[in-house]
């Protein structure tokens, strides 16, 4: 239903790309997130989206009309998208119930809509509030009603819970998704967040330094990254280079870049997870207890350092260290 | 590889033309139609230059320019010294320490601007003169009187800087109270001393501001008309003045106003390259404020009294010597027609801040919906105006006004309809003018407290459905009322003290305050001046201190 193809914006004039040929799809219904560090092109390519910036190349598709190429823009206000922003935006000198019918005042029976929408988020009796009355959470929750009561086509979430703490933010993100999930609309969710991704979308796009580097269902992410960058992002990883390759002597290919996640490499392996086929000796040179397991910085003989973790507690100051080559990432760069 | 082939695709002419054509919109047109209608006079400036100088030219630049030169220059240091000195030292110990009456003090120092700079010259003559005060009280207390004549160029730059150093204070005051909190910390941390503290770090880190507020002493300087003819010091704007209605010479006059304006190009060139070199300073303000020093008793009275004076010769004694006038003339200056002319300068004065606001609001929300890029870098264009004396700008637009009013009355000739001026010596005139000089003083505060409101509030109503207009009336006008309300009212004062460009626009029959003043100032009736001086006095006060509470709240 959403068609992007070789977006591209530049701020300035070609010297440095926010977005640089962005191509994806997004199915009906579909949960999708865009995962990727302040500064990646996330917010661009939502704004471009809503209709809020204008591309420099490509093109956006929707419902297999075109609203934004070179030749044709359409206006924010014509496209049918809801937005959700970062500081929810809610219109300060309207009342809550009047900020849900704001979208909808062509509607016949605007009064019962705004109604049910305050009903769904749960915030029935809310309506004669003004939003600075309201906490963070609840503020979010009017943005999402005001946003849906049109019924739009797709839905953007830029960020909606980095203004939140983590407790919050969890029980939030678990609250709105069920809610979103009732109206069965399609979903873009922009965070920089990998758990908030993991718990909700069904296909992640990772965006760095404005380029998709891996678009894919949220389980294959882990178990098949495309880089280094996209296997760091969830959950620390290590690039096997050469001198590694020397310590736990496992030759690999050449052209290839390798690398394995820090939980991947088990200390002192006994018997019982003797697959570990790479096996070498180590120094601890550090032990940092983080409540249940601990931090070891290791010293290999080819005196490489790294750190992995264990459970241990009585851990001795020279160990082994192994892994398994199924363990093994590969990637092309 | 593929990626790089469409990026300089991306920035190629054709698709430059293709995305220049999409993004062209009716507000991008509209956005350009109001800058150059507010630009007009000084293209007509520029145009007029071409139809050559007028007969007394060769004569003006061998006799008169020199000096006009030299008194502007003259004027521009012996200012620019005075005012650097008394408005920093005096916003610097107004937020660095603590002493008798600093409250007071703090919005008083903003008082001066409410006095016209030719009121306080009127004021001054009137201390200093035979017969004068200070006569009158040397008298009383037997002494002989040592007359000082002010009535000079040195007199002159003296009653400048006492009534326009508050720029620098207000900005330099904002500075200090708002920006410099962190840095003083960190150089007391270093065991670094007051005094070196002040020169070595807040002076130089202060100096953008202070040179923003200097700029806008040294644009009012240039523009003064009234109080230059009144101390008889020759300057480009009474040259501009002598060569229009004296010499009856347009061209003459086009000429001095366009050497006038590149003067003042080079003043704005000047403050932007100050500026662009200490960029850093202003990256980012401070939540806590500056904390003041508490000193010995001594010191602080010294203080006071350093901080006292600018006050006392800008704002106290030229008012008391206004009151004393006023007391004499009452009797014979109020009168049904005094009052005729109160109420149309107020007219006049809110009808114009109108407009002028009305003119502001357009340029900031077309450029905004411009989705053009360039666009809001050339709706800044139309807010030059303010740097453009009023003189020059009447020139700009007198001249063009005229050949079109006679151009109108031949036309409506020919239908047998005898029209007579239509524009020219018309309140239509005057409101444009105004618009053009003052958009600048709307333009700043809604701007402002507009950047305040963050972008996604108005981008969530159109991504609601709704368009550009009924987001401003529904959602932006509502949030910006107050930086619209103050725009008004900033407009207002203005209009109410403004001098040279209201004497030659004015309608023949339609008199303001400000014109009153002047008109009895220069028919040797100055203690007949006092009256309609206070009342604009009176009237731009409330508004000083109002705009003070703002900026405190700032």
């Amino acid at each position: 239903m959403l068609a992007i193809h070789s977006l591209s914006k530049s701020f300035d004039k070609g010297k440095n790309y926010a977005l640089e040929n962005v191509t994806f799809d997004l199915k009906e219904g579909d949960v999708c997130a865009i995962v990727g560090e302040s500064g990646s092109g996330k917010t661009t390519l939502v704004r471009l989206i809503a209709g809020l910036e204008r591309p420099d190349h490509g093109s956006i598709a929707l419902d297999g009309n075109i609203i934004a190429s070179l030749d044709k823009f359409v206006q924010p206000e014509k496209r049918k998208i809801g937005l959700v922003f970062q500081e929810y935006a809610l219109f300060p000198h309207l009342t809550i119930l009047e900020n849900v019918l704001y979208g909808i005042s062509k509607l016949k029976n605007k009064k019962i809509r705004a109604q049910e929408m305050l009903d769904l988020v749960g915030l029935s009796e809310m309506g004669k509030r003004y939003p600075h009355q309201l906490s963070g959470g609840q503020q979010q929750r009017v943005a999402l009603a005001r946003a849906l009561a049109p019924e739009p086509t797709l839905l953007i979430l830029d960020e909606p819970f980095s203004n939140l703490d983590a407790m919050l933010r969890m029980q939030l993100r678990n609250e709105i998704f069920d809610i979103i999930k009732k109206t069965g609309v399609t979903v873009l969710f922009v965070t920089h967040d990998t758990q908030d991704a993991l718990s909700v979308a069904d296909e992640i796009l990772i965006l760095q330094n404005g380029k998709v580097v891996q678009k894919d269902a949220a389980a294959n992410l882990y178990v098949k990254p495309n880089t280094l960058y996209v296997a760091s992002l969830f959950g620390n990883t290590i690039q096997i280079n050469k001198n590694l390759q020397t310590a736990f002597r496992c030759p690999l290919k050449e052209d290839c870049c390798h690398a394995i996640r820090n939980e991947k490499i088990k200390v002192n392996p006994t018997a019982v997870d003797s697959d570990c086929e790479y096996i070498t000796n180590a120094t601890v040179i550090k032990k940092i207890v983080l409540g249940d397991s601990i931090q070891l910085l290791l010293k290999l003989e080819t005196g490489e350092q790294l750190t992995v973790m264990t459970q241990d507690k009585n851990v001795a100051d020279t160990i082994t260290i192994g892994f398994n080559s199924k363990d093994i990432l590969e990637f092309n760069d | 590889m593929k990626q790089a082939g469409s990026n300089r695709e991306t920035f190629s002419l054709k698709s430059r033309l293709k995305r220049f054509k999409r993004d062209s919109n009716r507000w991008s047109v509209f956005t350009l139609a109001i800058v150059i209608f507010l630009a007009l006079p000084i293209i007509f400036i520029g145009v007029e230059l071409f139809s050559g100088p007028g007969e007394t030219w060769s004569h003006i630049v061998k006799y008169l320019l020199p000096e006009y030169i030299w008194n502007s220059l003259y004027l521009v240091l012996f200012c620019s010294i005075l005012v650097l000195v008394l408005g920093v030292s005096s916003a610097w110990f107004v937020s660095r320490f603590n002493f008798p009456m600093r409250k007071q003090l703090e919005w008083l120092l903003i008082l001066p601007l409410a006095i016209p700079s030719y009121i306080v010259g009127y004021a001054y003559a009137g201390i200093f003169d035979y017969g004068g005060s200070l006569d009158l009280i040397f008298r009383q207390l037997n002494l002989d009187f040592i007359r000082i004549d002010i009535m000079n160029r040195a007199g002159l730059a003296f009653v400048l800087s006492i009534s326009l150093f508050p720029y620098v204070y207000v900005s330099a005051r904002a500075f200090f109270l708002n920006q410099a909190n962190n840095l003083l910390e960190a150089s007391k941390m270093l065991g670094v001393g007051e005094r070196k503290t002040f020169f070595k770090l807040m002076l130089p880190l202060a100096r953008p501001a202070i040179v923003a507020g200097l700029v806008l002493v040294l644009m009012e300087v240039l523009n003064d008309y009234g109080a230059a003819k009144y101390y008889g010091v020759n300057t480009f704007t009474t040259g501009i003045f002598r060569s229009w209605f004296s010499l009856e010479e347009p061209e003459t006059a086009v000429y001095l106003s366009a050497l006038l304006i590149i003067i003042i190009f080079a003043l704005i060139l000047f403050e932007k390259w100050q500026v662009r070199k200490i960029k850093f300073t202003s990256s980012k303000s401070n939540s806590t404020q500056i904390q003041r020093k508490t000193t010995t008793k001594s010191l602080k009275w010294l203080i006071f009294l350093v901080v006292f004076l600018p006050v006392l010769l800008g704002f106290i004694l030229p008012v008391l010597q206004l009151i004393y006038w006023a007391t004499l003339t009452a009797s014979t200056v109020f009168d049904v027609q005094f009052l005729l002319i109160s109420l149309q300068s107020f007219g006049i004065a809110i009808t114009s801040a109108i407009i002028t606001v009305f003119f502001a609001l357009l340029l900031i929300f077309f450029s905004k919906w411009s989705a053009l890029r360039f666009i809001k870098n050339v709706s800044r264009v139309g807010v030059l105006g303010y740097a453009i004396p009023g003189a020059v700008i009447a020139i700009g637009i007198m001249i063009p006004t005229l050949a079109l009013d006679k151009w109108l009355i031949n036309v409506l000739a020919n239908f047998g309809i005898d029209s007579g001026f239509i524009i020219n010596g018309t309140l239509i005139a005057l409101f444009y003018a105004y618009a053009v000089r003052f958009l600048a003083v709307a333009y700043n505060p809604i701007d402002s407290t507009a950047l305040k409101v963050d972008n996604s509030i108005p981008d969530s109503s159109k991504v609601l459905g709704v368009g550009n207009l009924k987001t401003f009336f529904k959602i932006e006008f509502p949030l910006i009322k107050t930086g619209v309300f103050s725009a008004v009212i900033l407009v207002f004062i203005d209009v109410m003290k403004e001098l040279p460009l209201t004497l030659i626009l004015k309608p023949y029959h339609i008199d303001t305050l400000a014109v009153k003043a002047y008109e009895y100032a220069s028919d040797e009736m100055v203690m007949e001046a006092a009256i309609p001086s206070l009342f604009i006095i009176f009237t731009a006060m409330i508004p000083v201190i109002f705009l003070n509470k703002l900026l405190i709240k700032k």
